[in-house]
């Protein structure tokens, strides 16, 4: 049994019968057994449950009862997003025992389409950082060599599509946390445009700009995923009410005409050789398609990273501030602690990452520095979208690496947090601006490392932005992971 | 010039005790000079991105009681409440 | 001279379910921690859902004071840790930057004094403490969340006030105004909360707190403007600072408490998006006002003639002028406003036997009617309505029940008057000589039928047989 088959091959194979759902999720389960231990992907597997429902789906399929568009899947959701009954820990000590009394809207949407939850798997703490090395249960290794970092926050769900451990997974974007982690993983990542998927049961970090992402292994497999999460949500207010849409019909309607501004600040200095050579290759194969590419400069790009780190810094402290471990957390009981020493106590379990973000949003939002620094930053946000908006009157789409480096090793770059901060600078504008942007695997350096490219479309033009993701994914063959 | 004054000011505002207040100086200061640059963007526009809702769409006002009791899946004391510390 | 300045919470008591989820706004009497939900409890994941009606009632709070109504409005955090905020910030508004609060810049008269109002913002209430134990040593502290996320409306006016008596005209005028709207019952325990703060000349201003029922702002606004002075005249300075008041021992006490000069580092509130209200969505509001207490008053004196005092304490209070407007028609409005303003809220003089009365609008129009038809007399009305407020029954069961039916016609007085002669000779002899003490066989008549006899022919049948 081939365990690298795309999740929508899955879906046809299940219906032809040529596989059992029963004995998928257990090939995959054993596959978690023999290799999460070296790539750590895992918070949780929920092992038995998913057996019992892969069961329980082959005998609905066998009765040819009506049975949800996923017929089984096994899929990993990212810790940070609510699962009834199962823990949801978001990597932090704090929350280390902590049960979501319920599911979140994407879980309950998953479930209903008859997914399978194998389990929840690794991010940095609070889905705060770019490696997945700040996780309070330790870091999450990349598949294609573990002693290099898989990207993050979302780490865990591209190592565990990356090393066949589920067929797709659930990720969230606040700077670029799907699509780090796609890139250094080689497989799919979308960060959608803010108020498509609901983000009620996500764990906020930064909320004014976070999004729910899949990530899989194709640009289809991303597509049939969005298929099932987005739309509006009456428990999220930010949510927007369009009609629905179906992003698998004309995938492939191709690229001919289009055209595609190559972003000037996202491509030059401080890109990577190999990474830089790629994105040339990627924009001569869609130019081959028929597209048109021409560059674009987004001046606003330069103040992104300064203005992504005072917004997120600043909503991650006020987000923050419910973990004092009265109402759940961890075991810590209150007797003979006055309320302030007991408080700073039980946070002083967050790691340093944790603290670093809360101690420079307290300074940004501190009386005084509200104009300074977290004003300008919104007027940054405002300044990109300008540009943005400029772009795409002239352009289709927008491209540029996904990230500026290759993967790095774990522990290269943890010590100096404004150098890690710095490799975002070509995802954050996605998030401050709210538009979407997909990261699809195109090539290998030459020491093995994936390297992915970013597309960017205006807001809720998802359906366009897979288009020219399924094209540029078409003009390339990648190695497989070998199970 | 970000001082352990401060630091421990801004930890006392979102309550954690710093082990190492002297590992977070440096840090903080490297970066809140980074962000600086904010300083020297010229502006254009004052405006603010942000999504609007139209007050019509907003939710009914209606009771619907939470279909679990939420009390069992939290910390609870007795008679159902939540203990806190002392309160000086 | 003094400046005292207000910051009134009411509760939106009225509303069906909470500001930001849809548990239940009233909490009171209800198990610890049983009217909550993840959104309220502050579960991580769970998003605020604005509550429509709260944004409709705290505009028609804006618009009953005078204020203005911006098109779009926002939320902000205030961030602050407490043990009884489930999320350690609080929902609310903020004026400083981007969209605004729901209301700013309004003005009321009080007895020709014009206070003008500062702003008026929409938030959630705090859960709620509870300490137990006898000692320092062994107390604790409880908390119970039903009550956090209830709907506050924050009103702050300008320090227009010079003294504690137009601070409580005000507040009256405010709790029967918004009970008027229909938003809440101000009269409910922790309904209405009030802070002042107050300076005397150019001193330094002081905040008070903690002021736990409305009637005590009085008080305590008198003891610190009392303490200021003394100050002031020792030539000592009045230190700004947060006093709460200590309800026991009848003083304002310094808080040394590090909470109130917090930085509260306001950030917007990105799960609520920004509300447009727009022109449209005012103009409607207002038309959904209820009319209001003054032009109320305007309408019983010109349209009824009432007399001032008898329409200012109807049209003051929701539940009774509501009772009348429904109960009255062209012919019998001064009847119905008596019975109201002398036996009704004679009967329910406290807020607990209003809420037990088991009237109806009919039982006031049966009642009126019945006693203009000369069928009651004023007297048994009052006991057939004490009756009905108990029972909820008609007027017509109770007038059987009670026996109270009026004897008006002559034959039957007659007999009675007759049996009166035979029993007081000696007042009738009297009676005969000196008209004036006729009243006297009058109260006798009255008593043998019970009160039932018609005053008016019992009068004129006696005059007849004296005469005779
Ligand atoms: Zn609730």
């Amino acid at each position: 049994m081939n365990l690298g088959i795309s999740a929508t091959e899955f879906v046809s194979q299940v219906k032809e019968g040529t596989i059992s759902v029963e004995e998928f999720v257990a090939k995959t389960l054993e596959r978690i057994d023999k290799v999460d231990k070296k790539i750590h992907a895992f918070i949780t597997v929920d092992s038995q449950n998913a057996l019992d429902k892969a069961k329980a789906i082959d005998k609905k399929i066998k009765s040819k009862e009506k049975t949800g568009v996923c017929f089984g899947m096994p899929i990993s959701i990212k810790d940070n997003i609510c699962t009834a009954g199962l823990k949801t820990t978001c990597a932090s000590k704090m929350l280390e025992n902590f049960v979501a009394p319920y599911d979140a809207t994407v879980t309950s949407q998953l479930k209903s389409e008859d997914a399978i939850i194998i389990g929840k798997v690794n991010l940095d703490e609070f889905a705060m950082g770019s490696t997945t090395e700040f996780s309070s249960f330790g870091p999450t290794r990349n598949p294609w060599n573990t002693e290099y970092v898989p990207g993050g926050s979302s780490g865990g769900s591209g190592a565990s599509v990356a090393a066949l451990e589920c067929l797709a997974s659930l990720g969230s974007d606040t700077g670029g946390s799907v699509r780090s982690p796609a890139s250094f993983c080689s497989v799919v990542g979308l960060k959608p445009t803010y108020g498509l998927i609901s983000r009620y049961g996500l764990v906020s970090y930064a909320n004014s700009i976070e999004q729910i992402g899949p990530v899989a292994k194709t640009v289809e497999d991303v597509a049939f995923l969005l298929n099932i999460i987005s739309g509006h949500d009456p428990h999220d207010n930010t949510t927007a009410k369009n009609p629905k849409i179906d992003y698998v019909k004309d995938l492939a309607t191709g690229i001919s005409g289009k055209k595609i501004g190559i972003i000037s600040q996202m491509t030059g200095d401080g890109v990577d050789k190999e990474v830089a050579s790629a994105t040339n290759t990627a924009i001569s194969k869609l130019q081959d398609l028929g597209a048109q590419c021409v560059p674009i400069s987004l001046d606003a790009v330069e103040h992104s990273i300064a203005a992504y780190y005072t917004i997120a810094a600043a909503e991650a402290s006020s987000n923050l501030s419910r973990y004092d471990n009265l109402r759940y957390g961890f075991d810590f009981g209150t007797e003979g602690y006055e309320f302030k020493a007991f408080i700073s106590k039980a946070r002083s379990n967050f790691g340093p990452e944790v603290i670093r973000r809360m101690l420079l949003g307290a300074f940004v939002l501190s009386a005084g520095y509200y104009g300074k620094y977290y004003l300008k930053a919104q007027k940054v946000r405002t300044m990109i979208k300008a540009q943005l908006d400029e772009a795409f009157k002239k352009v289709d789409y927008l491209i540029s690496p996904t990230m500026p480096v290759l993967p790095f090793k774990v522990g290269e770059k943890i010590d100096d947090p404004l150098k890690l901060y710095l490799t975002d600078i070509n995802t954050v504008t996605a998030n401050l601006s709210g538009i979407p942007a997909i990261s699809v695997p195109f090539a290998m350096s030459s020491s093995g490392l994936p390297i992915g490219i970013q597309l960017f479309a205006n807001s809720f033009k998802e359906k366009e932005l897979l288009q020219v993701a399924h094209a540029l994914q078409g003009t390339t063959t990648l190695p497989e992971i070998t199970p | 010039m970000v001082e352990k004054k401060e630091i421990e000011h801004l930890a006392d505002l979102v309550k954690v005790d710093l082990n190492e207040p002297e590992k977070y100086i440096k840090q903080v200061e490297q970066i809140l000079n980074y962000f600086n640059k904010l300083d020297h963007v010229e502006f254009h526009s004052d405006d603010t991105l942000g999504i609007q809702i139209a007050k019509d769409d907003l939710r009914d006002d209606v009771n619907v009681p939470y279909q679990d009791s939420l009390i069992e899946h939290l910390k609870k004391d007795q008679n159902n409440f939540i203990r806190a510390p002392k309160m000086v | 001279m003094t400046k005292i300045g207000l910051e009134i919470h009411c509760q939106l008591t009225k509303l069906a379910s909470k500001l930001f989820c849809s548990c239940k706004a009233e909490y009171r009497n209800a198990e610890p921690n049983s009217n909550i939900c993840p959104v309220c409890a502050g579960i991580p994941g769970s998003l605020p859902l604005l509550n429509k009606k709260a944004v409709e009632k705290a505009a028609m709070i804006s618009l009953a004071l005078g204020c203005t109504i911006p098109e779009k409005i926002g939320f902000f955090r205030k961030n602050y840790f407490y043990p009884d905020l489930p999320k350690n910030f609080q929902i609310t508004q903020y004026n400083a930057y981007g969209p605004t609060s729901i209301g700013s810049d309004g003005k009321i008269e009080i007895e020709g004094k014009t206070i003008r109002i500062r702003r008026i913002q929409l938030e959630e209430d705090p859960g709620r403490l509870v300490y137990e134990g006898t000692s320092e040593k062994t107390m604790i502290t409880l908390v119970d969340y039903n009550r956090a996320g209830t709907p506050l409306v924050e009103i702050v006016t300008e320090p227009d006030f010079e003294t504690p008596k137009q601070v409580r005209m005000f507040l009256n005028v405010l709790a029967d105004l918004v009970e008027n709207i229909g938003v809440s019952d101000p009269y409910l325990e922790g309904a209405m909360r009030v802070d002042g703060n107050i300076s005397e000349g150019d001193g330094n201003r002081v905040e008070i707190k903690n002021v736990g029922s409305f009637r005590d702002v009085e008080k305590a606004l008198h003891f610190e403007i009392t303490r200021q002075q003394s100050l002031v005249e020792r030539g000592i300075a009045v230190v700004a600072e947060t006093r709460h008041w200590d309800d026991a021992r009848r003083i304002t006490v310094s808080s040394r408490s590090k909470e109130d000069e917090q930085d509260y580092r306001y950030l917007p509130e990105a799960d609520i998006p920004i509300v447009l209200i727009g022109n449209r969505s005012i103009e409607q509001i207002k038309t959904q006002m209820p009319e209001s207490i003054v032009a109320k008053r305007e309408r019983y004196i010109k349209k009824y003639g009432m007399p001032t005092q008898v329409a200012d304490v109807l049209s003051s209070d929701r539940f009774y002028s509501d009772l009348f407007d429904k109960s009255h028609n062209e012919t019998n409005a001064k009847e119905v406003s008596n019975i109201i303003t002398t036996d009704l809220m004679g009967l329910a003089d406290t807020r607990e036997k209003k809420l037990e009365l088991k009237i109806t609008p009919k039982h006031i129009t049966d009642l009126a009617d019945a006693i203009m038809a000369n069928k009651l007399t004023r007297n048994s009305g009052k006991s057939a309505l004490h009756e009905m407020v108990k029972t909820g029954k008609s007027l017509a069961d109770v007038m059987s029940s009670l026996d109270l039916g009026h004897v008006s016609d002559a034959s039957s007085i007659e007999k009675v008057i007759d049996e009166v002669f035979q029993e007081e000779e000696k007042a009738v002899a009297e009676a005969k000589q000196n008209p004036d003490t006729i009243n006297y066989l009058v109260g006798k008549v009255m008593r043998k039928t019970k009160g039932k006899a018609d005053p008016a022919t019992t009068l004129e049948i006696l005059r007849k047989k004296l005469a005779g």
